[in-house]
């Protein structure tokens, strides 16, 4: 077909219902709003890894969906989680990013969260310990019971990331990711392992565009040394599997990093229990992602900030026992293919910006097609299609006609 | 008896403390102007060491965190202090200061509580 006038463009593709989905999914504010307080707001979230607060009393402050949270490990070495609120008045307790209460602050005392504002003071289980002029002020009327800490649900799981949950009432993380994450169980939790590398990147597009390339490979087309060197017939036998929760694994397959110019084979520095230079992916909703290339493990995590604004968190880790020389190996194996100058992820991030630059708040609806159907192979886009049912259930809104509620579609097709 | 010296008289000046490693034990020396006292490193109440946040004045040390003080004559609590300081016996012999180092001098502290982990089971 030549191109299109306006009637023809905004038409009904001549595909199956779930094959394509309305843009007003990534660019609308009511829904931006929508999916922090339905999904982010129920959803387990890797806010950090176990390595990154090795000691008793390290810290790490994150957020999610707004909410403010403080990672800590206690004197029990037990990791915690709290909202990053000072019941008194409702001043955020720790500004640092990370650190460790093993030695006092200005206003505080070692071993204690400290509220700069009032003095207030909680140990590492959040009981609140110190109410400056306590009886003076409550007398017997409130005293330090009354006033601990928000804890929220955390987990040490899947190969030591901390998850917080930020609903009391949620599945356990088991139930929520334990089946997409039996393909690399065995390998992440044979031995400690260890954050190398961090970085975030801000980028204007919607966190749903950025899962998207998580989920599908078709985009290989864009990464040139892939397409070029990448192609051949045990890839394309890749699968790409879903599991309940909308989340997806893209099975393995063994990558010939010798036939890669200025690569080398990662066999020796391969994870353990995984048969050597294999490649797994797990996906998991509503945007994380673990990527598992032989040696070296990535894990990133959305937030999203706006509509068209998304804030990525990128780790790269390696096992905690590595020698100096094993550990600089696998940064170079994270590095070549995920680092600035890597083979991949500059080019993932180019895509996403490009599709933000098209879909920003206001723009004209537009269609944006994941019918692909190659028998759940690689370039299948059945990740997609299987996350954006997950999603209509979770908002009550239909993909394809976010206007529209998923109950009713959902009970139209039921009865077809 | 282990009287073990600590440093010169004049090593602290007149309302300071000042940190001394005695054989492995940390020991704050404080110079309240009519004398010395020798005291383990930190606070009874929060563990705040008070080689950074004691305050010496009047012949009292005053925490600086949340106002415990202790005269430093009598060895008595002032005001809101709820827990007394601990002290080693001292004595000044040569223009040197002596501590009686039977044991560390050490203060208990509240263990956190015992909230199990099955928090929301």
């Amino acid at each position: 077909m030549a191109a299109r006038n306006h009637d023809q463009w905004m038409a009904t593709p001549p595909l199956q219902k779930g094959e394509w989905i309305d843009s007003r999914v990534y660019t609308d504010y009511q829904i931006f709003e929508e999916e922090n307080e339905k999904i982010f707001k129920n959803a387990w979230v890797p806010v950090c890894h176990e390595s990154e607060l090795s000691k008793p009393y390290d810290f790490r402050t994150t957020s999610i969906a707004r909410e403010p949270i403080i990672v800590c490990r206690g004197p029990d070495n037990q990791v915690r989680a709290f909202l990053n609120v000072c019941p008194h008045r409702g001043m955020m307790i720790e500004r640092r990013p990370s650190g460790s209460f093993f030695e006092g602050q200005p206003s505080g005392n070692p071993k204690r969260m400290t509220c700069m504002f009032h003095g207030w003071q909680f140990d590492m289980k959040g009981s609140c310990v110190y109410v400056s002029r306590e009886k003076e002020g409550y007398q017997d009327r409130l005293c330090k019971d009354d006033v601990g800490l928000r804890r929220l649900r955390c987990e040490v799981k899947f190969g030591g990331f901390v998850w917080v949950n930020l609903n009391d009432k949620a599945p356990d993380l088991e139930s929520w990711a334990g089946k997409p994450f039996e393909c690399l169980r065995k390998s992440l939790e044979a031995e400690p392992l260890e954050v190398f590398h961090y970085h975030k990147a801000i980028v204007d597009t919607n966190y749903k565009l950025w899962h998207d390339t998580n989920c599908e490979f078709y985009h290989d087309f864009m990464h040139y040394h892939n397409r070029v060197t990448g192609f051949n017939d045990a890839y394309f036998a890749r699968k790409n599997e879903a599991f309940d929760n909308g989340h997806i694994v893209v099975g393995t397959f063994e990558v010939n990093y010798d036939k890669y110019e200025g690569f080398e084979s990662r066999a020796s520095l391969s994870f353990p229990h995984l048969p050597p230079n294999q490649w797994y992916m797990i996906d998991l909703f509503p945007g994380i992602n673990f990527n598992l290339r032989g040696s070296a493990l990535r894990c990133d995590v959305v937030t999203p900030l706006g509509p068209n604004k998304t804030m990525i968190e990128f780790r790269g880790l390696g096992l905690k026992s590595d020698s100096k020389e094993d550990r600089m190996t696998r940064i170079n194996h994270h590095n070549s293919i995920w680092g600035p100058f890597g083979r991949n992820l500059h080019e993932d991030l180019i895509g996403v910006q490009g599709q933000g630059n098209t879909m920003m708040p206001g723009t004209e609806p537009r269609r944006v097609l994941h019918g692909r159907q190659e028998n759940q192979t690689i370039h299948d886009e059945n990740g997609m299609r299987h996350y954006y049912d997950e999603w209509g259930k979770w908002l009550n809104r239909l993909p394809s006609s976010p206007d529209k509620p998923y109950a009713a579609a959902s009970a139209v097709t039921a009865a077809e | 008896m282990a009287w073990k010296k600590v440093c010169g008289v004049g090593d602290v000046e007149v309302n300071s403390v000042k940190l001394f490693d005695v054989e492995g034990v940390n020991v704050l020396v404080t110079n309240y102007g009519s004398g010395f006292r020798a005291i383990p490193p930190i606070c009874p109440h929060m563990e705040e060491p008070l080689d950074v946040s004691g305050i010496v004045a009047n012949c009292v040390l005053t925490c600086s965190k949340h106002l415990w003080a202790w005269d430093l004559r009598t060895e008595g609590m002032l005001g809101e202090t709820e827990k007394p300081l601990k002290f080693y016996e001292t004595r000044e012999e040569d223009g040197a200061l002596f501590v009686n180092m039977v044991e560390e001098l050490v203060y208990d502290f509240d263990s956190e509580d015992d909230l199990d982990d099955d928090f929301f089971g």
